[in-house]
């Protein structure tokens, strides 16, 4: 027999190496302490300058510091938070806030009307490159009125500046950080939590406010821990390493153990094929008429999320929801597809190209397929492009696409959705595709009524016409979750996916 | 005073260097041209679809912020000019030095990488001697099916499932607790390197595993072992002075080329087994178009290999004298 000297000493130290995990599983790890809730995410906090940030991460992260004048409830309607109250005067032309008193940041100073003077003529200059100063590009000075109230003077009436002012990129800073420079390194706020730590790529931790003006927090600490895939997310799910996943991925949230609470709810996004109207056969209303009839949505959102979503029209959540049977079509249907195609003069259909990026949404690519194999059956052939992020963005933004799968913010306000694409002067008008005066009336009418029965009457009127007339072809809103150890009690993910509500929430 | 052999050995290394320096300087040039032909810039990078919102104002503020307005030789050779003197500039996200992130990451890295080279060598050597010495029976099947797993089975397969199968049964998944360096928590500092390196070391163990195989079955059929074998020598000296130090130069060689399938490996695994390594950084700082981060850490996977490189045909010249001064 051939011995192989030394491989023994190999062998056993291998087999050793095993053992000691072997052992190391069996002991089992739940090391996180209680007091400390961990959500783990697929990405990392990137930013912490509220102001800058455009990471959906970042957001979160910084909700749980910073506060807004303006907040969305669970309804995503408009409610307080350091604004306690506001009104409209001067035909529209003036918002005054009155502000929460005993509010103090976690540098020890007051919040006061010059916070708000501060921060947002911080947003507003162009030095700070705040994507979010255009909701309060209408906004021409910024008064304060008293220590405790604040005017807005607008240079025409917009109603959407409210809804601007939710945004974390809009929120109440500490005039002292102002002054020191030091927003991007050391978050101050006068929220839940304030900050601990930050680890690039790895970790965000933050410690419970004591002097928080919402009262008592009842989890002493968070993490935000970056774990850069959801099958990794949902391991340390199961290891109690962490304590809530938010998750995307319906295939994997599918497969936790029942132990693992698993809350759902539809994203403030939505999903459409944006189309470039100005040129080539979608320049073409018939063409366009067609496409949406011979679409089967349902069978998109089956066949790219699972079916875990909702077939939407162009305003998805909130209290100006569209309805989608209202859309020309609701169902598939071909004969009258062909019909339009009869009236655009293309009976044998037409071709085009639409752009995916399934580095920016992972289930275009699928519901490309889907609406492919669907037009298909109208005639219409649609070529699929799929490119990397970056070519897909740089080529979105010069408009130099016929066809997009895209994944778009939504807003509780259509004018904040759609003002940024249709409005006069539209910052995203050249992506958009589409302009006309006609949807510049509605759109500049909307966001100058104040009161919600005239407002909700210009929203259907806006909607009405952008499906009408197939602007876009609006496909589904998609479910995001959170997966919630069964230790943590309370908490609730709302469509805004902040994560404010762990504050009062508790760990057994 | 050099006699021949070592004026050889000398020439070889002095040569080795001198077109190592010349690679990196061509992966310096490849690296920076490649970033910078990309589609989009830093600022649709970080902003995505809202650079769109962006005023001209906000757009020119971003420009000069991002130092995009150079052109692109001037930031060449500023950033080839201060990363000689240490300074590989500021993470333009994190906005932090970068020779600050990689001191964090780049332990993490090492560690794994100098874990899953020892694990892949024992795997490697050990079932490749085995294979050669005992082919056709219990032994060289385990490691024939061992290859077979590493060299057909991704990395990302592996961990996956090796991560999804600890979780699940045995509630154990180390690597999802926060980081734990060598010194400050040993004990958990083992379980979490010791899984990924798991992982990688199979793939290289199949690669080194049929190279030892292969090398030593041709030396064991050469007249000198037969001779050693024949004057009586013990088997242990037979099998490791003979046979194995003569199969050393294609193991060596297989090694180091392993090291390089190891470095791409690790940025795979570092990613399941959420390791905060410079795999997971480099991967970060594409997505995020972060150059000075990117350009940083190539340079440096890159000095890494070649260096590598470099001690391989060191190492073979050691042993084996006829390769030197090739």
């Amino acid at each position: 027999m051939v011995r192989v000297p030394g491989f023994r000493t190999a062998a056993v130290a291998v087999v050793g190496a095993c053992a000691i995990a072997a052992f190391a599983a069996g002991a089992s790890a739940h090391n996180a302490a209680s007091s400390t809730v961990v959500f783990a995410n697929t990405s990392s906090v990137q930013k912490l300058d509220p102001d800058v940030v455009t990471n959906f991460v970042d957001f979160q992260a910084l909700h749980l510091i910073y506060d807004t004048l303006v907040t969305y409830n669970d309804k995503l309607q408009l409610t307080p938070d350091l604004a306690t109250s506001w009104s409209f005067s001067n035909g529209g032309k003036t918002i005054t806030f009155q502000l929460r008193k005993n509010v103090n940041f976690t540098d020890g100073t007051t919040f006061t009307s010059a916070n708000v003077v501060a921060s947002l003529e911080r947003v507003k200059d162009p030095k700070t490159a705040d994507a979010a100063s255009s909701f309060i590009a209408s906004v021409t000075k910024i008064v304060p009125d008293g220590t405790y109230a604040v005017k807005l003077l607008l240079s025409h009436p917009d109603a959407s500046v409210l809804n601007g002012l939710t945004s974390l990129n809009l929120a109440m800073l500490s005039t002292k950080s102002i002054a020191a420079g030091t927003l991007s390194k050391t978050p101050v706020g006068t929220g839940p939590y304030q900050f601990v730590s930050w680890v690039p790529n790895n970790s965000f931790t933050v410690n419970a406010n004591p002097g928080w003006w919402g009262g008592k927090v009842t989890v002493p600490q968070v993490e935000i821990k970056t774990i850069p895939n959801e099958q990794s997310i949902a391991s340390a799910l199961q290891a109690g390493t962490v304590q809530i996943g938010l998750m995307t991925q319906p295939q994997i949230t599918e497969h936790l153990p029942g132990s693992i609470d698993v809350q759902k709810v539809l994203d403030l996004s939505y999903r459409a094929l944006m189309l470039q109207d100005r040129t080539g056969p979608l320049a073409n209303l018939y063409n366009r008429l067609a496409m949406a009839c011979a679409l089967n949505r349902q069978s998109v959102l089956t066949s790219s999320v699972l079916g875990q979503g909702k077939v939407i029209g162009p305003v998805p959540l909130g209290p100006y929801t569209s309805s989608p049977i209202s859309a020309v079509c609701p169902t598939q249907n071909i004969p009258m597809a062909k019909s339009y195609l009869q009236k655009a003069g293309n009976p044998g259909g037409f071709t085009f190209t639409a752009m995916t990026s399934t580095d920016l949404d992972a289930t275009s690519s699928a519901q490309a397929i889907a609406v492919q194999s669907q037009l298909k059956q109208a005639g219409i052939t649609m070529n699929i492009s799929n490119l990397a992020s970056n070519a897909y963005i740089q080529d979105w933004l010069k408009g130099k696409f016929q066809g997009a799968f895209a994944e778009n913010d939504a807003d509780p306000n259509p004018y904040t959705m759609y003002g940024r694409y249709f409005a006069p002067g539209a910052n995203l008008g050249v992506p958009s595709g589409y302009s006309s005066a006609a949807l510049q009336r509605i759109l500049t009418k909307s966001d100058s009524v104040t009161t919600p029965a005239a407002a909700a009457a210009q929203f259907k009127a806006l909607s009405t016409y952008l499906t009408a007339n197939a602007v876009w072809l609006w496909l589904f809103d998609g479910y995001v979750y959170a997966a919630v150890t069964s230790n943590v009690h309370g908490f609730s993910l709302p469509p805004t996916r902040e994560l404010n509500s762990i504050a009062k929430a508790t760990v057994s | 005073m050099f006699d021949s052999r070592n004026r050889a050995l000398a020439l070889t290394i002095v040569r080795r260097t001198v077109s190592t320096l010349i690679t990196l300087l061509g992966v310096a040039i490849i690296v920076f041209v490649i970033l910078r032909l990309l589609p989009g810039d830093a600022i649709t990078a970080s902003l995505g679809v809202n650079a769109g919102l962006l005023s001209p104002a906000q757009h020119a503020a971003l420009v000069h912020f991002y130092g995009l307005g150079k052109p692109p030789v001037q930031q060449f050779f500023s950033w080839l000019g201060a990363s000689f003197s240490g300074n590989l500039g500021v993470s333009l996200s994190a906005q932090q030095p970068v020779s600050t992130l990689i001191d964090q990451a780049a332990p993490v890295t090492l560690e794994l990488s100098i874990v899953s080279l020892v694990l892949g060598l024992l795997i490697g050597v050990g079932f490749g001697m085995i294979g050669a010495l005992k082919p056709g029976k219990v032994g060289d099947e385990v490691g024939q099916g061992i290859a077979v797993v590493g060299l057909g089975v991704p990395v990302f397969v592996l961990g996956t499932a090796l991560v999804t199968f600890l979780s699940s049964h045995f509630h154990y998944f180390p690597s999802s607790e926060p980081y734990a360096s060598l010194f400050s928590d040993p004990w958990l500092n083992i379980q979490q390197i010791f899984f990924p390196s798991l992982v990688l070391s199979i793939g290289i163990g199949a690669a080194i595993m049929r190279t030892t195989r292969a090398a030593v079955l041709e030396v064991s059929s050469q007249n000198f072992v037969r001779t050693a074998r024949g004057k009586g020598i013990k088997a242990r000296v037979v099998t490791w002075r003979h046979l194995f130090r003569n199969a050393l130069v294609p193991i060596v060689t297989m090694s180091g080329i392993q090291l390089g399938y190891l470095l791409g490996g690790t940025v795979i695994v570092e990613q399941i087994f959420i390791l905060p390594g410079l795999g997971r950084l480099l991967v970060t700082a594409i997505n995020e178009r972060d150059f000075p981060v990117v350009q940083s850490i190539t340079m440096l996977f890159a000095t890494a290999f070649v260096l590598v490189n470099l001690g391989v045909d060191v190492i073979c010249a050691l042993i084996d004298p006829r390769s030197r001064g090739r």
